[in-house]
């Protein structure tokens, strides 16, 4: 699936869940695209908002985020501070009609090789299918 | 309900003054904050008051939020204050209060919140251009219109009985009289302690601020779809805040932004020379002093689950640019989706310090089976 256009995505992994599938996959042989490029955070509940916005405003298609499991935490709760916090940046976008389709937040056990793989892949293919960020072309962000 | 009707010939400041003072004088309070004319007789500002002589100088309503209440009060009650202490304050000045005490920027002990059916108040800069004319302006909005009143004020539902304990109760009262409702103990205790007796019927009243408050509710939902439709999207935003000087006024107005080092005004977003040119280079130029809109965003993503409507941003805006309905529209959708309201109550906990084990299931991006889409050709 392609428009000749290759997005350019970040993928926001917990360094213990979400970074434990991409080294799952690894070891599986599992490959997903190379515009997809990951970026390793303590946990996602220390995932500051404005990292985030930053991407979507200065250069990312699309941000995905994963984070271990509900109840999976290596700090407790943390996943499910940054999954109200990711909410709230939703709101944030989809309100001002800034493309809330552009974030993704989803779930990804350490064991889940599989599963971290078809997020990237999958999410690639949604922000190709929805273009470009209007907002990373404006010179007056 | 009852509340205790009070004579207010003058209207509801003479009314709210007399309490203060006798409270002043019985030595039941032992000092009042609210707001009085500057001396140049051209604006407003909060005074701390001790002596009751000093009341003749104030005016708890005045016609413009010059600076509001809760800021105010956060630059004083911080640590706590000393005896007990009156604060006047607007509805929204109340819900910002409430919002820094559970921010843990104002403690609440010792604290007597007292607040009125609230009128609205006039947009900042148009009372300091003519303040006679803007004196005239209020008298007009006092007896109900109010085309002149700022535009968050003409859609604000919360406009009577915040959480404060005390209330100065006014809506479909007769001229001449206002009713005060006590709104916790320390409020009564009060009324108690001065002798006022509780014993007139708020239903009038009660009545006359539901019809107002759901008017208010239909304004607001139509005037935020209106807004929205003017300002949403790539385009629209970047034209609505293409004036912006990225001068953090608002920021530096707003109760909530309490933060002594705000990230915005740190040194974390400003990157090696090499770094901006790389992001010109990308874009064929890029606008300086930067991250305009990562500026209102960010703040947005920090304090809309706080924001309570209240306007100060945009009286203070040089640029004239809609940031407090900016603020409020993503506020009260920021809001709504954890059944939160800014300033509510002051027990409801603060949507990012808590959370449910099952909620926002929405959010998630569903995964059902294994995906077959590109990955798969590699
Ligand atoms: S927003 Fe306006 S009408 Fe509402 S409480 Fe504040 S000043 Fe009064
Ligand atoms: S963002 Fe504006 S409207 Fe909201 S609380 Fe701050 S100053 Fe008031
Ligand atoms: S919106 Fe107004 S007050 Fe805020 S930074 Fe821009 S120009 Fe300054």
């Amino acid at each position: 699936m392609t428009n000749g256009f290759e997005p350019k995505i970040l993928y926001i992994l917990c360094s213990w869940c979400g970074t434990g599938g991409a080294e799952t996959a690894s070891a599986h042989g599992l490959r997903y695209p190379e515009n997809v490029r990951t970026y390793r955070v303590n946990c996602t509940g220390s995932l500051p908002a404005v990292h985030v916005l930053r991407a979507l405003v200065e250069g990312a298609d699309g941000v995905a985020v994963s984070g271990c499991h509900p109840g999976d935490c290596h700090y407790e709760s943390g996943n499910y501070h940054a999954r109200r916090r990711l909410a709230n940046l939703k709101t944030i976008l989809g309100t001002l009609g800034l493309g809330d389709d552009r974030l993704w937040f989803r779930f990804v056990a350490h064991g889940e090789g599989r599963r971290f793989v078809d997020t990237a892949a999958e999410f690639s293919d949604h922000i190709t299918q929805m273009g470009p960020n209007p907002l990373t072309a404006r010179r007056d962000t | 309900m009852n509340g205790a009707m009070v004579a207010a010939p003058g209207g509801v400041q003479q009314a709210i003054t007399d309490l203060l003072r006798r409270g002043l004088d019985e030595k039941v309070l032992n000092a009042v904050l609210v707001p009085a004319r500057v001396p140049a007789g051209d604006s407003f500002a909060w005074l701390l008051v001790r002596d009751s002589s000093v009341l003749e100088e104030t005016q708890p309503l005045p016609p413009v939020m010059s600076v509001q209440g809760a800021r105010a009060i956060s630059r004083y009650a911080r640590g706590g204050v000393s005896g007990k202490v009156a604060a006047v304050l607007r509805p929204c000045e109340v819900r910002a209060t409430v919002e820094l005490a559970k921010l843990r920027q104002v403690e609440l002990d010792g604290l007597l919140l007292v607040s009125m059916d609230c009128p609205g108040a006039l947009p900042l800069k148009t009372y300091l251009d003519d303040p006679q004319q803007g004196d005239a302006d209020f008298e007009k909005l006092l007896s109900g219109d109010e085309t002149v009143a700022r535009e968050v004020c003409k859609t604000c539902h919360l406009f009577s009985r915040p959480v404060s304990d005390l209330h100065f109760a006014t809506l479909g009262a007769d001229n001449g009289q206002a009713s005060i409702v006590a709104g916790s103990e320390q409020g009564r205790l009060l009324l108690d302690t001065l002798r006022i007796a509780e014993k007139s019927s708020l239903d009038a009243w009660e009545r006359a601020v539901a019809e107002r408050q759901e008017q208010r509710k239909q304004a607001r939902t139509q005037a935020q779809a209106a807004f929205r439709q003017d300002i949403a999207g790539p385009d629209k935003l970047l034209e609505t805040l293409s004036q912006c000087l990225n001068c953090h006024v608002c920021r530096s107005v707003c109760p909530i932004c309490y933060c002594r080092q705000c990230y915005f005004e740190s040194q974390a977003l400003l990157m090696p020379p090499d770094n901006t040119l790389a992001r010109a280079r990308r874009k064929g130029g890029m606008r300086l002093p930067t991250d305009t809109l990562l500026f209102h965003l960010g703040r947005m993503a920090h304090m809309s689950l706080s924001c309570v409507s209240c306007g100060a941003c945009e009286d203070a805006c040089p640029s004239s640019i809609p940031v407090a309905r900016m603020f409020s529209l993503v506020g009260d959708a920021t809001q709504k989706q954890f059944d939160y309201t800014a300033g509510r109550s002051v027990t409801e906990p603060l949507p990012t310090i808590t959370y449910k084990e099952d909620e926002l299931s929405d959010l998630v991006a569903p995964y059902f089976e294994t995906y077959s889409g590109r990955e798969t050709a590699s």
